[in-house]
């Protein structure tokens, strides 16, 4: 019990430490590895697709394979996206909505499991499924009603409607998740904490939270990338131009007949890079995992 | 286009559109106000298109703004959207505070005539009333801006303005038809010759799209080289029941079977877009695509290694066209009033000219004014049409889902799914199945 | 499971639940989480089950949209929904979506995160693990429209088509397969491909870092008793991460019965219909279609579809979760 204070989980997936390292590497291992790599290979492939492809210039586009180098870089696709599209203002309309969809989503997922997970209220796997069922229901079925109610509420081409919705879907997540994690949370620690004197709230803040703080990095983590790449509702409630998300952005590319390809590809590329840094920047929180905090 | 054709000489017929060359747009007051500038300032009026900011419509449209700030004093806020973001979300998107005050809209039965049926935008009786726009549009593209209580087109109430007009013809590789000395094919019997020649030749003549709207399209002309205007008014204005048996489909669907047989049409056109086909054309790998006016400024400077020249499909009196996308006034219009004189501002000389001379098909243009041959010659093109009232609207608008129907049945007869009688029984009962609930 | 693998079972003993709740309370009451539920409960109801009822309710009308008149319809819908050659078919494809983005990706999952984990991490180098990590977790990240564009070069019908040149390349002779519009089994076969392209990262970065948890010292140990890696993997990993697997196969489970972007960016449903997916068909007639009716019907009848699946899931976990404790 004495670990629970500290991480969880170990920090990397491959201690370092690993003492067998002495021992020869046999050659099934060299073969188990090479495949490994391979499978990455095949993995990235289609993106190094999209390198090659968005320094063409529309003629050169329209004359080689996908597969040709381009006969020269050309910077026409990136020049037009930037000078056409607002990519700035898609950005930080992008990373304002994930950010606060995957705050308040942990947020109300905590609430939601605590009451299920510690609480133990009555009934809890059926209020499970009924905030899974955010998750459940399909999307286009929210289309309607919703666009509705948020233009009563004047909450059209604002940012909000995608926080509020979401929010909501991806806590649906959280909540299955954390009360399954909260159930099995140390009992002893509990007690301890209501000897002392604690309230509930004060329990849920100072104790719980601080430790399963690592499963709810990774659930931020989850949340922001789902809804970074959410398409259809967003479609529905953003409306003006300035209050676009960048795959929506991306969409405005797409013509009623022909498509201006080069420009997609070279808008493509621009919008994934900041998508790319915010992975590297948290890929190892995700190393911890979704059960992290379970007791070691 | 390197081409510079004999229509050049300048009689230029767009008068078959401009019925009447009447002044019109800024000088004439509207009713309900005085046309001083300045009347309207403070105010902002919300503008939603879809075209690309340098095509015709993008390039005229924005002339019409500046001319409609200077006229009004009033400020436009310019959206543009993409056309499937559009139509996904119109039906909605018209009817809530976040509606602009005026939009384009894909017209036809499904669309606009979808809309008007369900009220998300509003009657222009009044308008074409004051403004006279009922006078400049030519029969056949004013099919399209009239809508009955059930969404069918070509009569009942004004709901839409339509800008210009749009039809659909054989794009050909000049140079390849030179290469293997062919003629430009004026009949169905020399067209066929050709393609032999083609495939003689290791050359795949005709490429198209079965995934997306171009095969569609092909199929629709064929059906219309063996149709009368009645078959027309049958197929897309419910009028009688279409004979999914007749002469016109059975052609339409055997032609093509035949095609694709002879490898006139590779059978790789199921899995191709519109763009595929579009970008084979312009890096010459076919020498033919059947195609609409929309591709003409994009073959225009994307083809830079050949010649290429466009010509009617032989044969046929009706072809697939009608006048283009249209203006619409949403219900949730918060100035109706002010769209429209912005709608009348679009139709005016100046801007119509415009449209046409960057590439365009306008519909109320001064045919004198129009200079560029590459233009005129698309425009003499797009009157032979009109001359023989050829227009006959495009193959998906009878039902709202057709568009969807008529490519799966197209890829499933260049896969094998379907021979051409059972496309043809396929195709009925998508039709029926709707037409049946609305006749 | 070996009886030399105590740890283990002390593990999971520690996963006993308790009726009670389980802050011990002066007054005993469990009454006060209830408030914790105010906001969630809020939230739920108006975001979800508003439009759920709203649906549901729809689904008994025949409505054109906008401002058109509803006309109730009785079950109309639904009996229509049954003899509905696209739903059906339409539902068969759902089999093959749960193949490709729930079964195949968890157990290539396993394998993988296995490898890098066990074969990569620790016999070779840690960051050379991470890295991959990283690059089979990159489709999750990128919008599916992006993953369109990239899939439509790959799976070009003619010789321009990259899969089809690679091919060409190995067998010598020309391929030409019109991989989205030749048939419906090369067509869903690339639409299971891309499903597979997307989802294999979640599952991995899950199962690694559930991998994370287990203690070097049993696999030392169960070196030594000269188990071999599948044995290891049997007997140590997968007991290890099953709730992991649970996770990963619910969550998955339910995204595969109502996907429908795959679809929508690479084939638009076709050849012929043969790749629709019910979330795709209800999407289509929602948007395009005559009778919004008809769409709520479609969209119920998945609802009710994915509910069940869910119950299900959640009474085996629960059941599972009993047993061990």
């Amino acid at each position: 019990m004495t670990t629970l204070t500290t991480d969880a989980a170990p920090q990397s997936a491959a201690p370092a430490k690993g003492s067998n390292k002495s021992r020869p590497r046999t050659p099934a291992e060299w073969i188990l590895m090479i495949l490994a790599c391979l499978g990455a290979l095949i993995v990235v492939f289609p993106m190094v697709l999209l390198l090659i492809n968005a320094f063409k210039s529309p003629a050169d586009y329209a004359n080689s394979s996908p597969l040709d180098l381009p006969k020269a870089l050309d910077f026409t696709g990136i020049k037009t996206f930037w000078e056409t599209q607002n990519f700035p203002r898609a950005l930080w309309n992008s990373i304002f909505i994930s950010t606060m969809v995957a705050v308040l989503g942990v947020i109300l997922s905590v609430l939601n499991s605590f009451a299920i997970g510690i609480g133990r209220v009555r009934g809890r796997t059926w209020i499970v499924l009924a905030f899974l069922m955010a998750n459940l229901i399909p999307q286009e079925m929210l289309f309607d009603p919703l666009f509705k109610l948020y233009d009563k509420l004047g909450l059209l081409s604002n940012p909000w409607s995608v926080i509020i919705t979401f929010t909501v879907i991806q806590a649906a997540f959280g909540t299955y998740l954390l009360s399954s994690l909260l159930g099995t949370f140390p009992k002893e620690i509990l007690e301890a904490a209501a000897v002392d004197g604690a309230s509930r709230g004060k329990i849920l803040r100072s104790v719980i939270v601080p430790i399963i703080r690592p499963t709810l990095s990774v659930l931020m983590v989850f949340f922001f990338i789902w809804t970074w790449n959410e398409f259809l509702l967003p479609l529905a409630f953003l409306n003006t131009s300035d209050s676009l998300t960048v795959p929506l952005l991306l969409e405005q590319l797409n013509g009623e007949r022909q498509t201006d390809t080069t420009t997609l590809i070279a808008g493509t590329l621009i919008s994934i890079i900041p998508t790319m840094i915010f992975f590297l920047i948290f890929q190892r929180t995700l190393t911890r995992g979704i059960t992290a905090g379970a007791v070691k | 286009m390197k081409r510079r054709t004999a229509a050049a000489a300048g009689i230029l017929a767009v008068g078959a559109l401009a019925l009447t060359a009447c002044s019109s747009g800024g000088d004439e007051p509207a009713a309900s106000g005085s046309s001083g500038s300045g009347d309207y300032a403070g105010q902002t009026l919300t503008v939603m298109h879809y075209e690309g900011e340098d095509s015709a419509m993008g390039i005229a449209w924005n002339k019409a703004i500046d001319i409609f700030e200077q006229e009004t004093g009033a400020t436009v806020n310019l959206q543009t959207t993409a056309f499937e973001d559009l139509n996904s979300s119109a039906e909605q998107l018209f009817d809530s505070s976040d509606a602009p005050d005026v939009s384009e809209y894909n017209k036809g039965n499904g669309t606009a005539g979808q809309l008007a049926s369900i009220g998300v935008i509003q009657n222009l009786d009044k308008y074409y009333d004051e403004y006279g726009w009922g006078d400049k549009l030519a029969s056949g593209i004013d099919t399209i801006a009239k809508y009955d209580e059930n969404g069918v087109m070509g009569s009942g109430d004004w709901y839409g303005v339509p800008n210009y007009g749009e039809f659909v013809f054989l794009y050909y590789n000049k140079d390849m038809f030179d290469q293997y000395g062919l003629t430009v094919p004026t009949t169905m019997d020399e067209l066929e010759s050709d393609m032999q020649t083609f495939v003689d030749n290791g050359i795949t003549p005709l490429t198209t799209s079965a995934q997306e709207y171009p095969m569609g399209q092909l199929w629709y002309q064929l059906a219309l080289s063996q149709a009368d205007r009645q078959w027309v008014n049958d197929y897309q204005l419910y009028q009688n029941p279409v004979d999914w048996t007749g002469k016109e489909v059975t052609y339409a669907s055997s032609t093509l079977q035949d095609w694709i047989s002879k490898g006139y049409i590779s059978k790789d056109v199921s899995g191709m877009t519109a763009e595929d086909a579009g970008l084979q054309f312009i890096n010459g790998e076919s020498p033919m695509f059947y195609s609409g006016s929309w591709w003409y400024g994009r073959m225009l400077s994307d083809i830079t290694d050949f010649n290429f020249g466009i010509t009617n499909w032989p044969e046929t009196t009706l072809t697939p066209g009608s006048g283009g996308n249209i203006w619409v006034i949403p219900a949730q219009s918060k100035n109706p009033d002010l769209a429209a004189k912005f709608i009348d501002i679009t139709m005016s000389p100046e801007v119509q000219n415009l449209l046409g001379d960057s590439g365009g098909l306008p519909v109320a243009a001064d045919a004198s004014q129009i200079t560029d041959p590459d233009a005129q010659t698309l425009i003499s093109l797009f009157n032979e049409v009109n001359d023989k009232d050829g227009l006959s609207f495009y193959p998906d608008w009878p039902t709202p889902d057709f568009y969807g129907d008529l490519n799966s049945v197209m890829q499933g007869l260049v896969n094998g799914t379907y021979d051409a009688t059972s496309a043809n029984a396929q195709l009925g009962t998508y039709y029926e199945d709707y037409v049946s609930t609305v006749q | 499971m070996s009886s030399s693998l105590p740890l283990v079972r002390e593990q999971r003993r520690k996963r006993r639940p308790a009726e009670a709740a389980r802050i011990p309370e002066r007054s005993g009451s469990k009454l006060g989480y209830w408030l914790y539920f105010i906001p969630g409960a809020i939230a739920v109801g108006i975001v979800i089950f508003y439009p759920l009822v709203r649906n549901l309710r729809l689904s008994f009308f025949h409505w054109k949209g906008g401002r058109a008149e509803e006309h109730f319809a009785g079950l109309d819908n639904w009996i229509a929904l049954f003899s509905d050659h696209e739903f059906l078919q339409s539902f068969r494809n759902i089999f093959l979506v749960v193949i490709a983005m729930v079964i195949i990706p968890t157990l290539l999952g396993l394998i993988i995160s296995a490898l890098l984990f066990d074969v990569v991490g620790r016999r070779f180098s840690g960051k050379l693990s991470s890295f991959l990590r990283a690059t089979y977790y990159l489709p999750q990240i990128l919008p599916i429209a992006v993953a369109g564009v990239m899939f439509s070069w790959i799976l070009k019908p003619n010789s321009d088509g990259v899969l089809n040149q690679f091919l060409s390349a190995i067998t010598g002779s020309t391929v030409e397969i019109n991989w989205l519009g030749g048939s419906y089994g090369t067509a869903m076969g690339s639409v299971m491909v891309l499903m597979i392209w997307i989802q294999i990262g979640y599952p991995i970065v899950i199962f690694m870092a559930a991998l994370g948890r287990v203690e070097p010292q049993l696999y030392e140990a169960a070196e030594l008793d000269g188990a071999n890696w599948f044995q290891r993997f049997r007997a140590i990993t997968l007991p290890m991460i099953r709730p992991e697997v649970f996770v990963v196969a619910l969550t998955t489970t339910i995204a595969a019965l109502k996907v429908f972007a795959p679809v929508f960016i690479l084939t638009g449903g076709g050849p012929t219909k043969s790749t629709y997916v019910p979330s795709f068909y209800a999407y289509n007639e929602f948007i395009k279609g005559p009778d919004k009716g008809y769409a709520a019907t479609i969209a119920s009848a998945i609802t009710i579809v994915v509910f069940v699946v869910a119950v299900i899931f959640i009474q085996v976990q629960t059941r599972a979760e009993r047993k061990d404790a």
